[in-house]
C-alpha cells in the first residue's frame, strides 16, 4: 500500500507507555517527563493521542529547553526587540490579544496571532498556506518574512547567530541539544523552536475533566446545556470544530491520515488583498477567503477572533454565524446556514466555550519565560 | 494414530482452505465518474448542477453468498483502510473541490473467505453498533478520521457525499450534503455513547445474489437517491441537505431510496449501490 506513513515517534515511547506508575506521577506533577538519557515524553492522558514528530527533529528535553529560551529571546529579531513571545503570550494561550499581530518597528500584520496550544497535532501551521506543513519551516516566516516584517531578521542571521553563540547559556545548550551540530544556525534554531512548540499541550480544561476525567461536577449546568447545543445540528458548530481539538485539522502519531480543513465563513463579499485566504498561495478562485479552522481549546482567552481579528468577542462570533455569515461570499462554506437562537441559548454556548479554557496550560511553569528580567534576551523585548 | 491421519486428510483438503476475495467499487454521480474537479448536471428534482466535494463511506459485514443462499463471512485484511471487519471506501483525493479531504484513495476491499463456490456478495454500508460509539480520538484507522465523526460519540458518518450546487439561487443553500448515520441513539448527552442500539441504526443492508468479483464492480451513485430532492433548497432550521436527522423535509424522499424507513415513510429498494 502506497500510503504516506505518518511520521512515527520512537519505539522507546511505546516502552515508556508500559510504565504507568511513572506516567501517573508525571501527570500529578504537571511536568513533562524528562528522561535521564535526554529523551522527552508528553505527560498526556490516555484519551489524548500522541502527536507525530518529524524524523529530522526527534523530541528531547534539552531541545525543548533550548527552544523555550529561543522562543522568549528578542535577540532573534533584526533590532533585538521582537521575540516569538512578542505575539504569543502563554497567559492568552500563546496569542497576543490584538486584532492583528504587530511586528518590528510597529509594523502592522495582516493576520491574528494564532494560539500555539497543541500545534504538534496540526498538519498545517498557518491561517491560509496549505504548504506550511512543519513548525520548523513555519518558523522562517516570522523570522525572515518581509510582507509584512515580523521579526525583521532578513540578511542578519550571521550577526544574530554570533550573538546567540556568545551567550553563556546557549554555549552549553546548543551542544546539549545538538551534539553533532552544536552551534546556532538555521537548522538548530528552527528545530529547537519546533520542539518547544510541540511541548505546548493543553488537555486539562473543565470540559476535559468532565468528559474524560469522570468529574461530573466540573461543568456548570449552563455549560452542559451549551455542550448539547454546540453538538446540535441546528448550530452545526461541530462539523468544522470537531474531534479532540475542536478543529478539522488533525494529525496523530501512527495514523496515515493528514486532515486539513479550510473554510470560507462569509466574513467578506470580497476578501481584502492583504489577507485573501488560501488563494494567495494556490491561485485557485475556489480558494478565495478560505482559512484554516482554528482549535477552540482556550478560545475564551484568545479574543479577538477570526483570521483577521475582526470580531471582538465570542458573542459577536456567534451572531456572525447566526446570520449565516457577515457579508456572504460565493465560496462560503455550505455548513454556515444561519440559525435562530435565544439569548439564553447563546449564553449557554458561550459558557460551554469558556469551559474549554485550561488554566493549568495558561500558567504552566514549563512554558514560561526562562530569562531573568534584566537579561539581554529579554530587556528590550516588546511584549503584547 | 487414527486421529492424526484424520487431521492430515483435513489439512490436505483444499475445501477447508481460505480463498482471497477482492471487491472493487467505483464512485459515480449521475453515471459519470466521480472526480473532485468535475461538475454534474441534471441532479435532483430541479436538475441542479453540482460539484462533489467529498465521497466516502464505511462498509462492514462483508459476506459471500452461495448458490443455495447460505452466506460465508469475509475476513477483511487488517490495514489502514480496514479494521476488524470495517472498511473505509474513499474516492476523494484531497484535490480541487475536495481540498478538505485526504490524499489517499481506496476503491477496493480485500480479505479471505472459506474456499467454496459463491454466486453473490452481501455487505452493510455503515459501522456496526459495537464499533460505532467508541472514542474516535483513540480509535485505530480507518475509524479515526475527524471528517467522518458524527457528533462525537454518536458514531460515524456511514456515508459522506457532499454536493455543492454551482447554479444555486441567491438565497439557496451553499451545499447539499448527504450524511448517513445512526440517529435517535438514546444517551445522556450528544457526546455520550448510547448503551442500547439506536432507534434508527440506518445501517444499509446490501445483497446481490448474482455478483462476480472477478468481472464486476459495485457502483456507488447518489443520483437516484436524491432524484426527488431539490438540491437548490434547504428546509429552514435543518442541516444543509439530508443528514438523516428525524423531521428534515430534505430527507423525505431520500432515506427510502437508501433502503431505510424514515418517520412514516417506509423503506424502498436501495438505489445507492448497483452492480456492473
Amino acid at each position: 500500500m502506497c500510503l504516506p506513513r505518518s511520521r512515527r515517534w520512537s519505539r522507546r515511547a511505546e516502552m515508556r507507555r508500559a510504565a504507568p506508575v511513572a506516567v501517573a506521577l508525571v501527570i500529578l506533577s504537571g511536568a513533562a517527563l524528562a528522561l535521564d538519557d535526554g529523551g522527552y515524553d508528553w505527560p498526556l492522558p490516555e484519551w489524548m493521542p500522541r502527536p507525530p514528530v518529524p524524523e529530522d527533529n526527534p523530541m528531547s528535553a534539552a531541545k525543548v529547553a533550548l527552544g523555550r529560551h529561543l522562543f522568549y529571546d528578542s535577540r532573534l529579531s533584526g533590532d533585538g526587540t521582537v521575540a516569538c513571545a512578542s505575539c504569543h503570550d502563554p497567559a492568552r494561550a500563546f496569542t497576543d490579544g490584538r486584532q492583528t499581530a504587530v511586528g518590528i518597528h510597529g509594523t502592522p500584520g495582516n493576520l491574528n496571532a494564532p494560539s500555539l496550544a497543541n500545534v504538534a497535532y496540526l498538519p498545517v501551521n498557518a491561517w491560509a498556506n496549505p504548504h506550511m506543513t512543519s513548525l520548523e519551516f513555519q518558523a522562517l516566516v516570522p523570522l525572515f518574512g518581509e510582507a509584512p516584517d515580523e521579526m525583521g531578521a532578513t540578511g542578519q542571521e550571521d550577526r544574530i547567530f554570533a550573538t546567540l553563540a556568545a551567550d553563556p547559556y546557549y554555549a552549553v545548550a546548543f551542544a546539549r541539544a545538538f551534539p553533532d551540530r552544536p552551534a546556532p544556525d538555521l537548522f538548530t534554531v528552527t528545530r529547537a523552536l519546533g520542539a518547544f512548540q510541540r511541548s505546548l499541550m493543553s488537555y486539562d480544561s473543565p470540559y476535559d475533566r468532565f468528559k474524560y476525567g469522570g468529574d461530573l461536577g466540573a461543568l456548570s449546568e449552563a455549560a452542559k446545556r451549551g455542550e448539547q447545543l454546540f453538538f446540535d445540528h441546528r448550530f452545526e458548530c461541530y462539523h468544522c470544530h470537531q474531534g479532540v481539538l475542536f478543529t478539522d485539522n488533525f494529525q496523530r502519531e501512527g495514523s496515515p491520515w493528514v486532515e486539513t480543513g479550510f473554510h470560507n465563513t462569509g466574513l467578506y463579499a470580497e476578501y481584502p488583498a492583504n489577507a485573501p485566504g488560501r488563494i494567495e498561495i494556490t491561485g485557485e478562485p475556489g480558494d478565495a477567503g478560505l482559512f484554516r479552522t482554528p482549535s477552540l481549546r482556550n478560545v475564551a482567552v484568545t479574543a479577538p477572533y477570526m483570521h483577521d481579528g475582526s470580531i471582538p468577542n465570542l458573542r459577536a462570533v456567534l451572531a456572525h454565524y447566526a446570520r449565516g455569515g457577515r457579508e456572504g461570499h460565493a465560496n462560503q462554506d455550505g455548513m454556515i446556514v444561519g440559525f435562530d437562537a435565544t439569548e439564553a441559548e447563546i449564553d449557554d454556548i458561550i459558557t460551554f466555550l469558556e469551559s474549554l479554557t485550561d488554566e493549568s496550560f495558561l500558567t504552566n511553569p514549563d512554558h514560561a519565560d526562562p530569562w531573568p528580567a534584566d537579561h539581554p534576551a529579554r530587556i528590550n523585548r516588546a511584549d503584547p | 494414530m487414527k486421529k492424526l491421519a484424520y487431521c492430515a486428510v483435513l489439512a490436505a483438503q483444499p475445501a477447508f482452505a481460505d480463498q482471497p476475495v477482492t471487491l472493487n467499487f467505483a464512485a459515480e454521480i449521475g453515471g459519470q465518474p466521480f472526480a473532485c474537479d468535475a461538475t454534474y448536471a441534471g441532479m435532483g428534482a430541479t436538475g441542479a448542477e453540482v460539484r462533489a466535494v467529498d465521497f466516502r463511506l464505511y462498509v462492514s459485514g462483508v459476506e459471500m453468498i452461495a448458490a443455495d443462499g447460505s452466506r460465508a463471512p469475509v475476513t477483511l485484511d487488517e490495514s489502514d483502510w480496514q479494521h476488524e471487519g470495517v472498511a473505509l471506501l474513499d474516492f476523494e483525493d484531497g484535490t480541487a473541490a475536495c481540498a478538505n479531504g485526504t490524499a489517499p484513495v481506496n476503491t477496493a476491499l480485500s480479505g479471505t473467505v472459506a474456499a467454496g463456490e459463491y454466486t453473490g456478495v452481501a455487505f452493510n454500508v455503515g459501522v456496526p453498533f459495537a464499533m460505532n460509539h467508541g472514542d474516535p480520538t483513540v480509535a485505530p484507522s480507518p475509524l479515526n478520521l475527524t471528517s467522518m465523526f458524527w457528533n462525537w460519540r454518536g458514531g460515524y458518518k456511514f456515508v459522506r457525499i457532499d454536493m455543492v450546487p454551482t447554479d444555486r439561487s441567491a438565497d439557496g443553500p451553499k451545499g447539499w450534503f448527504l450524511h448517513l448515520g445512526s440517529t435517535m441513539c438514546a444517551s445522556e448527552g450528544k457526546t455520550d455513547a448510547p448503551a442500547k442500539p439506536c432507534k434508527s441504526p440506518n445501517l444499509m443492508e446490501i445483497a446481490f445474489d448474482r455478483f462476480d468479483p472477478a468481472t464486476q464492480t459495485f457502483v456507488i451513485d447518489p443520483a437516484a437517491v436524491v432524484a426527488e430532492a431539490d438540491l437548490r433548497v434547504n428546509a429552514p432550521e435543518t442541516s444543509p441537505g439530508c443528514m438523516s436527522f428525524p423531521g428534515d423535509a430534505d430527507c423525505m424522499t431520500v432515506m427510502a431510496r437508501l433502503g431505510l424507513d424514515y418517520g412514516d415513510v417506509p423503506a424502498a429498494e436501495q438505489a445507492l449501490v448497483t452492480a456492473r
